[in-house]
């Protein structure tokens, strides 16, 4: 009768990540806790960074970025939100496109324009995460999202040259 | 069979919720005094029923009947209260409210971080849910 959305560690994550969002949202709720949005993006990175660590232990080197931005969507999206990312679009000059159709974060809040306000605020640690996660693999690069009817995510992953 | 509304209490007796689906009759007070009055009621029926059972009970008060319809509560353990108004012969109302608590409350108000406990519910998608479980149960689908 009583089913809940997966196993328990998932819960946990996704408690963790909406006290996050609510610290962010309600900051008068939690005195002397001061979060910004870029604070978040950093707490972010350092996930991803660690995790990607741990997720390619088994793996070959990647042979390029591409192959590199495939992981992401595959292994990487599926240990943690257990699923691949839905669609991936690159214009091969280094802007890569990830779109979710259902974004956990954004999949018990809205499927309308309702909440649209608090949109950034959901996301914002998900593209620290990849940023993290590309940066351990020796990609520098700019992950912004875009959301412009829940629960649909489009990250766009800007990788920074050195030579640019 | 039908269901006539529902309402969502928190365990400070805070109305966080009221649906309505087929009600001809309204009881002519303002919808706050209206949940005062419902909460105000079960709260008393609720030590009635304790105090006079012959028995320990496990559950205790869950739901009452008159000619016209039946009224339903389900509490959890946490306090929240789910009350339904359905025609009196209208089935598994326990289960369907056990259903919109673990599949309906749980996913799209406890996971969604911009729904708190303390506030009425405004979301949308909560409400688009409750609709599609209330419509698609068997308490309010008509057996023909």
């Amino acid at each position: 009768m009583f089913q809940a959305g997966g196993n328990s560690d998932e819960g946990l994550f996704d408690y963790l990540h909406m006290e996050l969002v609510s610290t962010l949202l309600q900051p008068e709720r939690n005195p002397g806790i001061h979060l910004s949005i870029s604070t978040m993006e950093h707490l972010g990175f350092s996930s991803g960074y660690r995790l990607v660590e741990r997720l390619t232990r088994e793996w070959p080197r990647f042979k390029d970025e591409l192959d590199s931005m495939k992981f992401i969507c595959k292994e990487f999206w599926t240990a943690v939100f257990r699923k691949q990312v839905d669609n991936l679009r690159t214009n091969r000059q280094g802007v890569y496109v990830l779109q979710d159709n259902r974004f956990r974060h954004l999949a018990k809040v809205s499927t309308s324009g309702q909440y649209m306000e608090a949109a950034p605020k959901l996301v914002v640690f998900t593209c620290g995460l990849v940023r993290g996660a590309l940066a351990n693999l020796g990609i520098v690069s700019v992950v912004t999202a875009e959301v412009s009817a829940m629960p649909i995510c489009k990250f766009q992953v800007q990788i920074q040259r050195a030579s640019a | 069979m039908t269901v006539y509304n529902l309402y969502i209490f928190n365990k400070r007796g805070a109305l966080l919720y009221y649906g309505e689906w087929n009600r001809w009759k309204h009881s002519g007070i303002s919808q706050e005094e209206e949940a005062k009055l419902m909460y105000g009621s079960l709260f008393s029926l609720k030590s009635f029923v304790s105090k006079i059972s012959p028995w320990d009970l496990k559950e205790g008060f869950q739901c009452y009947k008159t000619n016209k319809y039946k009224l339903t509560m389900f509490e959890t353990p946490t306090g929240l209260k789910f009350i339904m108004n359905t025609d009196v012969n209208a089935p598994n109302v326990r289960e369907l409210l056990q259903i919109i608590y673990a599949q309906v409350f749980v996913e799209y108000v406890v996971k969604n971080p911009l729904c708190s406990t303390q506030e009425p519910i405004i979301s949308e998608l909560f409400k688009s849910k409750l609709d599609e479980v209330v419509k698609t149960s068997p308490a309010s689908v008509s057996k023909g």
